[in-house]
């Protein structure tokens, strides 16, 4: 095991930071409420404090301690990635992965519900989402959901086609297995590496979003504490409290870089043209 | 370094030299100053009116979206923002028992598509005001208490029939939500709703509307003023959330900052930081900061309920942080806009909800939601996104959780927000500012607190309230009208279970660009807008 990591970490350098990254993520995001001075909502205290000792990340225009919204936020951005991205990317999957086994009039048929999905904006589909469900945390993941769902689809679809082609799901026919246990049995199990790449590169993509809705205003409901809305928060006072939008962003753009380095590492190690050049 | 300072002192010596020679010949900003015509003034509505009805609308952004177009009766002194004088009517007289009101109209004026104007225009616009069936938030809900009728005496005289000899008439047909529209128009449209229906008699025609854009007056060269407007026209951005508004501001972009949403603190100083063309002033702008609990939908239709959150909410937190101190937390009526009609201030600090510290009336609160609701209950708050509104709501949904109420904030654009509250489709409204028509001690009473005043937002009525506002209203010895408003304060504040909660008045800066004169603030938000005396200079 302790081999295998000094592998990853010599091989993949930036794959390791990248680790360390979400690692503090994940950590920051369970431990919040031990780690946090004070509540992410608690009003009690002056308005623009500049970073000191008692807020290192100073309070914002409620008089909001920002390193608690900061910590509390770790949390909330990585319930929103992780659950709409298991969500999304495993109902993708098993669609891709079912019709494109399957093929035919259900292959084609749900291959252009991806297309018109597909060919509507992300973030204008998300908006559209969200004024019609309304603003709450889990309607930014349903919103998700439905935008990450048709992507996972496509990908898995095309890795399933290679796959259900191979001699081992041939032999299954051959040998008399049912539908269901071929896909379920051989199939699905062979398309987990690219599964397992969606997933770690979509969780960074479904933070994004849901802080981009959030900041312009149709994510997560403004009291909670979202990166995102935080930004829009200290936009307003920029000039005043410059830290307001410094610490958020800084949290945003450290948890994309890790999960994007995570997940482009997880991608080498898993695709086999890759791994030989590595070796 | 002798070099340089000698230099230095030459140049100050020619200078003090140039300002002995020219100073006296320099134009002052004073009056002697000749209005220069021409120009456009930009300025912004914070909002979309979306509706223009000036009659059956209550959003300041609609009151600026018509104010130049058209005129009233009579209006705010353009020159001297606390006097009542003549517009559409030359004079006025009063019977000897104050009961009876006779306008005489000015001759020759046009309506900006060419008609005549007539006492009928004025009969038309009142009686569709008056009109039980119409909702007039503004002018209606002002006036409806007084007037009996309105009779067209002749084309030029207009009679008002009051029921009882009111104070607060004048003041309200002065008001720019008692604007008087073209009957013809009325007849043609239904309504003043559309950018088509604004025709007026006033300085600036309606030019154009693009929604969530821009709205833009011309001069009206047949003005019945001769001589007025000065300027070639008018010209709203309508700029919504604060951010964009500063940067408008100090991009200088709009050349004035005189209405809803003040700026805050940190606001003002930023802009004072970006430009030195601009003077930039703190003022109160008669507007209340309310908070509205539906006194029709459960669990605020229980008065205990609404009693907790009338002890619970924190106004000095909410004046001091959404406001940054520029306000008067907990007064019903500001003394500094109404004097001595409004209770002193060191009595209101000690009703409940206001008294401080805040724990003894936070712990009555919670026992209050605990009896009802042993784990707490959980609703939705409503805040329209405009102005700060939202920071405001998440203070407010802070302080409810103290008392466990656990809110979740819905937030709506601006006119959806005015529509769901209109048909009492909310639970709570975090916060609602609510402009006086008219800078008169019945004014806030009128807009919120009675049984039919246009703001009950909560639909709350209490006949003891209905009854001292009524007696305070008619009453026409100042002292006895002042001991009545205080027996009025007093009774909801000792209450404090209405369903409008008013936070505080709002005070807050604005700016003007220094180029800008002839324009003076009117005492309530709403009035001198119409801009017919200002004009830029070189």
């Amino acid at each position: 095991m302790r081999a295998a990591l000094a592998r990853f970490v010599i091989g993949q350098p930036l794959g390791a930071a990248g680790a360390v990254v979400v690692l503090v993520l994940i950590v920051v995001a369970l431990a919040a409420p031990a780690l946090a001075p004070h509540g992410p909502k608690e009003t009690g205290f002056a308005t623009y404090v500049a970073p000191s000792r008692e807020f290192p990340m100073g309070t914002d225009q409620v008089g909001r301690d920002v390193l608690s919204r900061v910590i509390w936020g770790a949390r909330l951005s990585l319930y929103v990635g992780v659950v709409s991205v298991l969500f999304g990317v495993t109902l993708g999957a098993l669609w891709g992965a079912v019709t494109g086994y399957l093929g035919g009039a259900a292959d084609a048929g749900s291959q252009r519900v991806v297309d018109i999905l597909m060919a509507l904006p992300p973030i204008i589909l998300a908006l559209s989402l969200m004024a019609a469900l309304g603003q709450s945390v889990n309607n930014v993941i349903v919103a998700l959901v439905i935008l990450l769902t048709p992507t996972a689809a496509r990908t898995i679809r095309s890795v399933a086609l290679g796959v259900s082609a191979t001699p081992f799901i041939e032999a299954a026919q051959a040998a008399g297995a049912s539908r269901t246990r071929i896909i379920f049995r051989h199939l699905i199990p062979n398309c987990m590496a690219s599964y397992i790449v969606l997933v770690t590169t979509n969780i960074s993509y479904a933070i994004v979003v849901e802080a981009s809705l959030s900041f312009i205003g149709a994510g997560a409901p403004p009291d909670e504490p979202s990166w995102g809305g935080m930004l829009t928060a200290g936009i307003q006072a920029l000039e005043t409290a410059p830290w307001m939008v410094f610490f958020p962003g800084l949290a945003i753009s450290l948890a994309v870089f890790g999960l994007n380095l995570l997940g482009d590492s997880i991608r080498d190690l898993t695709d086999p043209r890759l791994r030989g050049g590595l070796g | 370094m002798s070099m340089s300072l000698s230099r230095c002192t030459r140049l100050a010596a020619l200078a003090a030299a140039l300002l002995v020679t020219i100073g006296p010949l320099a134009p002052s900003a004073g009056a002697q100053e000749k209005p220069r015509p021409g120009g456009i003034l930009t300025w912004f509505d914070y909002g979309d009116p979306g509706r223009l009805d000036v009659h059956a609308e209550s959003p300041l952004v609609v009151q600026q979206a018509t104010a130049g177009v058209y005129s009233g009766l009579l209006h705010y002194d353009p020159d001297d923002p606390s006097k009542i004088v003549a517009d559409l009517a030359e004079r006025w007289t009063v019977s000897p028992d104050g009961k009876t009101y006779t306008f005489h109209l000015r001759k020759n004026v046009k309506w900006h598509d060419g008609q005549p104007f007539s006492s009928a225009d004025v009969k038309a616009s009142f009686d569709r005001v008056l009109n039980p069936d119409f909702k007039s938030p503004k002018c209606g809900a002002s006036l409806k208490p007084m007037v009996a009728s309105v009779e067209a005496v002749d084309a030029n005289t207009v009679e008002f029939k009051l029921k009882f000899a009111a104070a607060p008439f004048l003041p309200s047909i002065a008001s720019a939500w008692c604007r008087v529209a073209a009957k013809h128009i009325l007849a043609k449209y239904g309504d003043l709703n559309s950018a088509e229906a604004q025709v007026g008699t006033g300085p600036f025609k309606f030019k154009k509307y693009e929604r969530g854009s821009v709205i833009e007056w011309e001069k009206n060269p047949s003005y019945f003023i001769p001589g007025l407007p000065y300027l070639d026209g008018v010209k709203q951005f309508i700029l919504v959330g604060g951010p964009t508004q500063l940067a408008a501001a100090k991009a200088s972009k709009i050349m004035l900052w005189d209405a809803w949403p003040p700026m805050r603190k940190t606001q003002a100083d930023e802009l004072a930081r970006a430009r030195t063309d601009v003077d930039i002033y703190q003022a109160p702008i008669n507007t209340v900061f309310f908070i509205y609990l539906n006194a029709k939908k459960p669990p605020f239709d229980n008065p205990d309920l609404r009693r907790a959150v009338n002890l619970a909410i924190d106004r000095q937190e909410l004046v001091a942080k959404s406001l940054e101190g520029a306000g008067v937390p907990c007064a019903i009526l500001d003394p500094k806009l109404v004097g001595d009609f409004a209770l002193p201030l060191d009595e209101v600090a000690k009703s409940p909800g206001c008294r401080q510290p805040k724990e003894p009336d936070i712990a009555d609160a919670k026992k209050l939601v605990e009896k009802h609701y042993p784990n707490g209950l959980d609703i939705e708050v409503a805040v329209r996104q405009v102005g700060n509104y939202v920071d405001r709501g998440q203070l407010v949904l802070s302080q409810l959780r103290k008392i466990g109420i656990r809110g979740t904030m819905k937030t709506h654009e601006s006119a959806a927000g005015y529509a769901a509250f209109g048909k009492g489709d909310f639970t709570i409204i975090a916060t609602q500012d609510r402009a006086m028509d008219v800078n008169e001690p019945s004014g806030v009473f009128h807009i919120s607190y009675t049984t039919e005043s246009g703001s009950n937002y909560g639909q709350y009525s209490d006949p003891k309230v209905d009854e001292l506002a009524e007696r305070a209203l008619k009453e026409s010895n100042r002292d006895k009208r002042k001991q009545a408003y205080w027996e009025l304060q007093r009774y909801l504040l000792a209450k404090c279970d209405h369903a409008s909660i008013a936070v505080g008045w709002v005070e807050g800066w604005f700016f003007k660009d220094k180029k800008l004169r002839g324009y003076k603030p009117g005492l309530t938000t709403y009035d001198n807008n119409t801009f017919m005396k200002a004009w830029i200079a070189q």
